[in-house]
């Protein structure tokens, strides 16, 4: 039972569901999408990246370069959130919902290669 | 083809930054979240939320410590407990960050890695020949410092870091890229540049005969086209590395031996052989006479045991002082002792000997033994063993009739066949002459120089290499030694060059005489002042140059000139 396999099964996995739970629901409508998960989402997603750092392997550096391409769309996501409402006071328009969502859409599929990748390490390590 | 060292130094410092940059991405978003959550009021007295804009702009200016103010209103009483416990999350995150970073960037193994993948890259990017020298005791410091005179690169590879610290501190004419490396790993050398194509030549003088054994192994069979020249301690190692082609092999001890038989036998071949092999500052030897007679030799060490050996022959008495006599199979008659004591010089007889030779290992030995048998028998013949040069000043100033020094030995000898290829036979057909032949020589370079060794370069006539020279050859005229050696700048002076070897497929001719033609594909080995080489290869390429040198006729160049010079008359 390795204590930072663990760890990083976790963040992954929490990085994916959460990322998930931002997308889901009407892509225009923003009663559907919490701001808070958008925060969650990215928070784990950073951390999730850092613990990726560091490693030697082929599938390490695929690793970390999904998880780099997901910080990019959720940090992209949320710069549009933060322009849009405060800075040109255009507001939550359905049009720059659907923009933060599609970002949040990219960054879902980022993260499932992520996930799928990770399957296949652990079913190797298994066989051996 | 990606350096694997210097991605594992980014991977090394990634791995490190884990953990901080976690806590740091912890701090933050907690802060932030914090501040969404937490009720204020606004200046409307209405209860009011930070949204995340508003609370990550001032969770950023709490943490770095710049802190504007409380904006856009007034924070609530909740507001700046929380805000106090940004600041220590933040704050201490950051702290943290940055200590490992420094931690890290301190740490020697990561520096010295560092230091390695910059040494690396420099060799890299070196687009000139170079040099490896490894080990950089006084050998490798007089061979990195004559063959940066010459203008050429070094890369020196030595285990020591105190040594390496000492060349970084000093002035080379060329750039020496210094590796503190064990020269016994073959990936070490290759790290150190050995399989570029730029390398010209490994040279092997590390302390231990094994290591340079390894070396001149390794560097044959990593790169073909690079010459190998090496120090061996024993005779073994000097044919095992022999049998893998290396280029020149050096056995400090068969040189010393090879000297002193030259100095007993044939004098002014001797000064001549050790004035060409003893680096490029050496000085004339002055006439010594090794006296016959009886003979006493201290420390049957390797050099001992041959100078023994040698005096024995010549059928001299030979009285050995040693520590141990049984232990080292010293010959009967061995006076044990160091030979530091006027008791045991006495006892082996040094009122009547004509000669003392002291070859212990130890130099305040040596110096001791010279100056209690001075005392003893003023009228003795020193020969001294020098093992390091850092009592060089002691030894000069004690005046021995004989100073043997190992590294001026095997550096002088090496740099002599670094020079030319044509060094290694001139050498071995020289050695075979008699003394009055090496006096003739010795005579000759003394017309031109005698505070340095003259340079010794090669150059074969050519139409590539030498092109005007090889048109005159064609065209049926004669050349003789004496008419290429007069000065392009004034016909009747000459040069100040000898032209001390020429090797063509059928023969060899040593020491040719001014009339001697020269022909198509003969390889010539010049010696004399530095530079005089330079502008004889510079005559030989220019058609009117070389007619000058040869009849001084100055003939006109270009066409119209020639034009003109051809119809006045």
């Amino acid at each position: 039972m390795n204590m930072s396999k663990v760890m990083f099964g976790f963040f992954v996995l929490l990085a994916v569901t959460l990322n998930f739970g931002f997308f889901i629901g009407d892509i225009d409508n923003p009663q559907h999408h919490d701001v808070y998960e958008l925060f969650a989402a990215l928070v784990v997603g950073l951390i999730a990246t850092v613990l990726k750092f560091g490693e030697r392997s082929q599938m390490g550096a695929i690793l970390l370069a999904s998880s780099l391409v997901v910080n990019l769309h959720l940090i992209a996501a949320v710069i549009v959130w933060a322009v849009a409402v405060h800075v040109t006071g255009t507001g939550l328009t359905p049009k720059v919902m659907a923009s933060i969502v599609s970002l949040s859409g990219g960054a879902l599929l980022a993260n499932l290669v992520s996930l799928v990748l990770l399957t296949l390490d652990t079913a190797g390590l298994s066989r051996r | 083809m990606s350096n694997p060292a210097n991605s594992s130094l980014v991977f090394l410092f990634l791995r490190r930054m884990r953990l901080p940059l976690t806590v740091l991405i912890l701090a933050y978003s907690i802060a932030t979240l914090g501040f969404t959550l937490i009720p204020g009021v606004d200046d409307q007295g209405n209860p009011w939320k930070m949204n995340f804009f508003e609370a990550f702009y001032v969770v950023s200016y709490t943490g770095s410590t710049i802190g504007f103010g409380e904006v856009p209103y007034d924070f609530s009483p909740g507001q700046r407990l929380w805000t106090m416990v940004s600041i220590y999350l933040t704050v201490i995150a950051w702290l943290f960050s940055i200590g490992s970073i420094i931690s890290l960037l301190q740490d020697p193994a990561y520096r010295r890695a560092l230091r390695r993948v910059r040494l690396a890259r420099q060799v890299r990017d070196l687009d000139e020949p170079f040099y490896l020298v490894c080990g950089y005791g006084d050998t490798g410091r007089m061979l990195t410092r004559a063959l940066t005179d010459r203008g050429h690169q070094v890369v020196v590879v030595e285990h020591n870091q105190d040594k390496i610290e000492l060349l970084e501190v000093e002035d080379f004419e060329a750039t020496v890229t210094a590796f503190c490396m064990n020269a016994n790993l073959p990936d070490n050398l290759v790290e150190a540049g050995l399989r570029s194509r730029w390398c010209s030549g490994v040279i092997a003088v590390t302390g231990e005969g094994h290591v340079n054994l390894k070396v001149a192994i390794s560097a044959k069979l990593l790169n073909h086209k690079v010459a190998v020249y090496a120090s061996a301690d024993t005779r073994s190692e000097a044919e095992n590395m022999r049998s893998f082609d290396t280029n020149h092999v050096v056995n400090p001890v068969e040189e010393y031996q090879r000297r002193l038989e030259l100095a007993i036998d044939k004098p002014d071949l001797f000064r001549l052989y050790h004035w060409l092999n003893s680096g490029p500052h050496a000085r004339l030897a002055r006439h010594v006479a090794i006296p016959h007679g009886k003979w006493i030799v201290c420390g049957f060490s390797r050099v001992g045991r041959a100078v023994w050996q040698l005096l024995q022959e010549r059928q001299m008495q030979v009285v050995v002082i040693h520590p141990d006599p049984e232990q080292s199979g010293c010959p009967p008659g061995t006076v044990p002792g160091r030979g530091t004591l006027a008791e045991e010089l006495s006892a082996a007889g040094v009122e009547g000997a004509v000669g003392i030779v002291a070859a212990t290992g130890d130099d305040a030995d040596n110096l001791s033994i010279l100056i209690t048998a001075r005392a003893l028998n003023p009228g003795l013949f020193h020969v001294v063993l020098e093992n390091g040069l850092s009592s060089h000043a002691l030894f000069r100033a004690a005046e021995p009739d004989f100073l043997g020094q190992p590294s001026s030995v095997v550096a002088g000898t090496i740099l002599s066949r670094i020079s030319s290829s044509l060094v290694e036979p001139f050498t071995r057909h020289l050695l075979q002459q008699d003394n009055d032949i090496a006096r003739q020589a010795l005579a000759g370079f003394l017309r031109h120089q005698s505070d340095h060794p003259p340079q010794l370069s090669s150059g074969r006539i050519s139409a590539k290499r030498t092109p005007a020279l090889a048109r005159a050859l064609q065209a049926g005229s004669v050349i003789t030694v004496g008419k290429l050696l007069a000065d392009p700048r004034d016909w009747q002076q000459r040069l100040q060059l000898e032209v001390v070897f020429i090797r063509r497929q059928q023969q060899d001719i040593l020491f040719p005489d001014d009339d001697f033609p020269l022909a198509m594909g003969d390889r010539l080995l010049l010696a004399g002042r530095d530079g005089e080489a330079d502008r004889l290869r510079a005559a030989l390429e220019n058609d009117e140059r070389l007619e000058y040198v040869l009849t001084g006729r100055d003939r006109q160049q270009g066409l119209v000139w020639r034009w003109l010079e051809r119809h006045s008359g």
